[in-house]
């Protein structure tokens, strides 16, 4: 168990190294990339920005602890780049192109190899290191902030990126049936794009809708919580279990549309 | 996340049964299942809502055994069923109903043990890493086979010297040319030394040289490492100069397992006869002359049963003034072709009771 713990971040390593040398490849695409995202974050902020010259709170949130749950989601995007998001875009063009049949006869285990195939650094940098002077901003503006919070936030944010990776899991592995991802991968983009709005903004249906079925209220929230000094045992287990459930079923629906790709494929 | 295998130990436990067949495939099948769709709009609208599912058998019972380094080639048309058949021993696959041990395995179970064991290149796809020079993608796939450093290097500089890949190493595989892409294909795939190894088409696409020298490194590995060799190509050339044994596959089912030399006896009842006359003769051809292809006033060309090339020879030496006279062989491409052609009848195949190789209703029994 502990060996082959250390065999994937052997594997994660030689992996991270090889797909940064291929990003270094294309400089001006790395430039460009950090360009547009540090534009969007800025569009989103001055959206918030305005929406605050109105209002004083939103769902119980200021201007400044907003922009932490803003920021969160960079972050999350940032770290998902790293572990696993690109490798679920191409997903579809391997499993198009046939190319995916690699991923079956290596020995390495195939989400992990799919993950790791296309690890990227620079894709979500700028909203990555956007993120981070956003939390940072909003977090030196908040009356009761305090240092200790700071790793149950990191912990929460993980939490998250397991959400993120179980509902990847489950969207993705339909590529299996319908062979195109670009809809899958939209539906993705758009799940993180509701990420940055207070949980507390939802009401009955709404809110169990973004909590159990599309579980994006949780993600940039939960940890945004604990930084702003409202942590919540409820919402915590709340999240901790959601994480749980995703991952469990996404790994299980992963695995059975795997024996599908391998039975119907030609 | 998978088991982690022990692979020496593996190797000692296969070592002890040796007298084991490396491949052992029995009565294999595979059924791929389709939608009907009508042409046009309309149609597609209508399957939109009902569906007719077709069912089309790849590979029907399909029985056949390997011994550890023996070099076999797969002969077929397009769409015979070979690629399915490598992608079912490559675990890629999962069989409608059969059985298959490589190597003591499974394929299908994908057990890394056996992973780390096999090999599959295919030619018309590639695993290396286009933007990046090809010895990055080596390092990558010492890793992930868990190669030893020290046996890599081994590995690696034993085959760059009989490749002649040393000025290759560094350049994008994006610039390389298809034959050198081929043989980095091929390094890449065989630095963990795979005991089996499956090829499919490897020389497909490349020009006559490096066909060659694909070829010739094929033999020569297989001749130094023992390694155990399924190889699919279309081109007669690979086989005929690679496989001692050939197994040929015709809409899904093997039609003959044997060398290629009696595969000629078995299939070609005939000899061809080409004759130059010595002196100009009448334009058509005289009446008691049978079998004639081809007749001019200077040139014939007979085919003649076996079994009366001497008879025949005897006759065309006493009723003519001959310059030449050649009894040649039929060319094994030629066999191949009459094989393809009239196989859903021949004798080998049991399997006549769909229309073979094409969409059919219902699934069928499989024997």
């Amino acid at each position: 168990m502990q060996n082959t713990l250390w065999r994937y971040f052997a594997l994660y390593r030689s992996f991270f190294s090889h797909n940064l040398k291929n990003e270094m490849i294309y400089r001006a695409n790395f430039a460009i990339n950090i360009g547009l995202d540090v534009f969007f974050t800025m569009v989103n902020v001055i959206f918030f920005a305005i929406l605050y010259g109105n209002i004083e709170t939103v769902g119980g949130w200021t201007f400044h602890q907003t922009l932490i749950i803003v920021g969160s989601v960079g972050i999350i995007r940032e770290l998902a780049y790293l572990t696993f998001r690109k490798g679920f875009l191409e997903l579809g063009e391997y499993v198009r192109t046939g190319r995916f049949d690699v991923m079956l006869t290596a020995p390495m285990n195939t989400a992990a190899h799919l993950a790791f195939r296309h690890v990227s650094l620079t894709e979500s940098l700028g909203e990555g290191l956007m993120g981070l002077v956003l939390v940072g901003y909003g977090f030196a503006h908040l009356d009761a902030a305090t240092w200790i919070s700071i790793p149950f936030y990191c912990l929460m944010l993980i939490n998250s990126l397991v959400i993120y990776y179980g509902f990847c899991l489950m969207v993705s592995s339909l590529v299996f049936w319908l062979i195109k991802s670009q809809e899958l991968n939209t539906m993705i983009y758009y799940f993180m794009n509701t990420a940055r709005y207070p949980r507390d903004i939802y009401h009955g249906l709404g809110k169990t809708f973004f909590t159990f079925l599309i579980p994006s209220s949780l993600i940039a929230t939960t940890p945004a919580a604990i930084l702003t000094g409202r942590i919540d045992a409820t919402l915590i287990a709340l999240s901790v279990s959601v994480a749980f459930v995703f991952l469990t079923l996404g790994l299980f629906t992963w695995t059975k549309s795997l024996n599908h790709y391998s039975s119907a494929s030609s | 996340m998978d088991k982690e295998p022990q692979p020496l130990q593996l190797r000692k436990q296969l070592k002890q049964g040796q007298d084991m067949a490396a491949i052992e495939v029995t009565h294999l099948n595979k059924t791929f299942k389709t939608h009907k769709k009508e042409a046009g709009l309309k149609g597609s609208f209508k399957g939109f809502f009902h569906r007719e599912t077709l069912y089309k058998k790849a590979v029907k019972s399909v029985s056949f055994s390997l011994e550890e380094g023996e070099l076999v080639g797969f002969l077929g048309p397009n769409g015979a069923g070979k690629t399915t058949l490598l992608k079912m021993l490559s675990g890629i696959l999962y069989p409608t109903s059969g059985k298959a041990q490589v190597l003591g395995f499974t394929p299908w179970e994908r057990n890394p043990g056996y992973q780390r064991q096999f090999s599959i290149v295919m030619g018309q796809k590639n695993q290396l890493w286009w933007d990046l020079p090809p010895s990055e993608s080596f390092l990558l796939n010492r890793d992930i086979y868990g190669v030893n450093h020290k046996t890599f290097r081994h590995t690696l500089d034993e085959m760059i010297e009989l490749l002649d890949l040393k000025e290759l190493l560094d350049i994008p595989v994006r610039q390389l040319s298809l034959g050198q892409r081929m043989k980095c294909e091929l390094v890449a795939s065989l630095l963990h030394q795979p005991r089996v190894l499956f090829l499919d088409e490897p020389t497909i696409g490349l020009d006559v040289i490096s066909q060659e020298k694909i070829r010739s490194f094929i033999k020569t590995y297989n001749q130094e490492k023992k390694t155990t060799v399924l190889l699919t190509s279309h081109y007669m050339q690979d086989v005929e100069q690679l496989c001692k044994r050939v197994l040929v596959i015709n809409h899904g089912g093997i039609v003959y397992d044997g060398s290629l030399s009696s595969l000629s006896n078995r299939y070609i009842d005939h000899k061809v006869i080409k004759i130059r006359f010595a002196e100009t003769q009448s334009a058509t051809a005289p009446p008691n002359i049978k079998g004639i292809v081809e007749w001019d006033k200077h040139h014939a060309v007979l085919k003649i049963q076996k079994k009366e090339v001497a008879q025949v020879t005897h006759k065309l030496l006493g009723d003519f003034r001959i310059e030449d006279l050649s009894v040649e062989k039929v060319e094994v491409e030629e066999v191949i072709r009459r094989i393809f052609e009239e196989s859903p009848k021949a004798e080998l195949n049991t399997q006549g009771e769909d229309k073979p190789h094409k969409w059919i209703k219902k699934p069928g029994e499989t024997p």
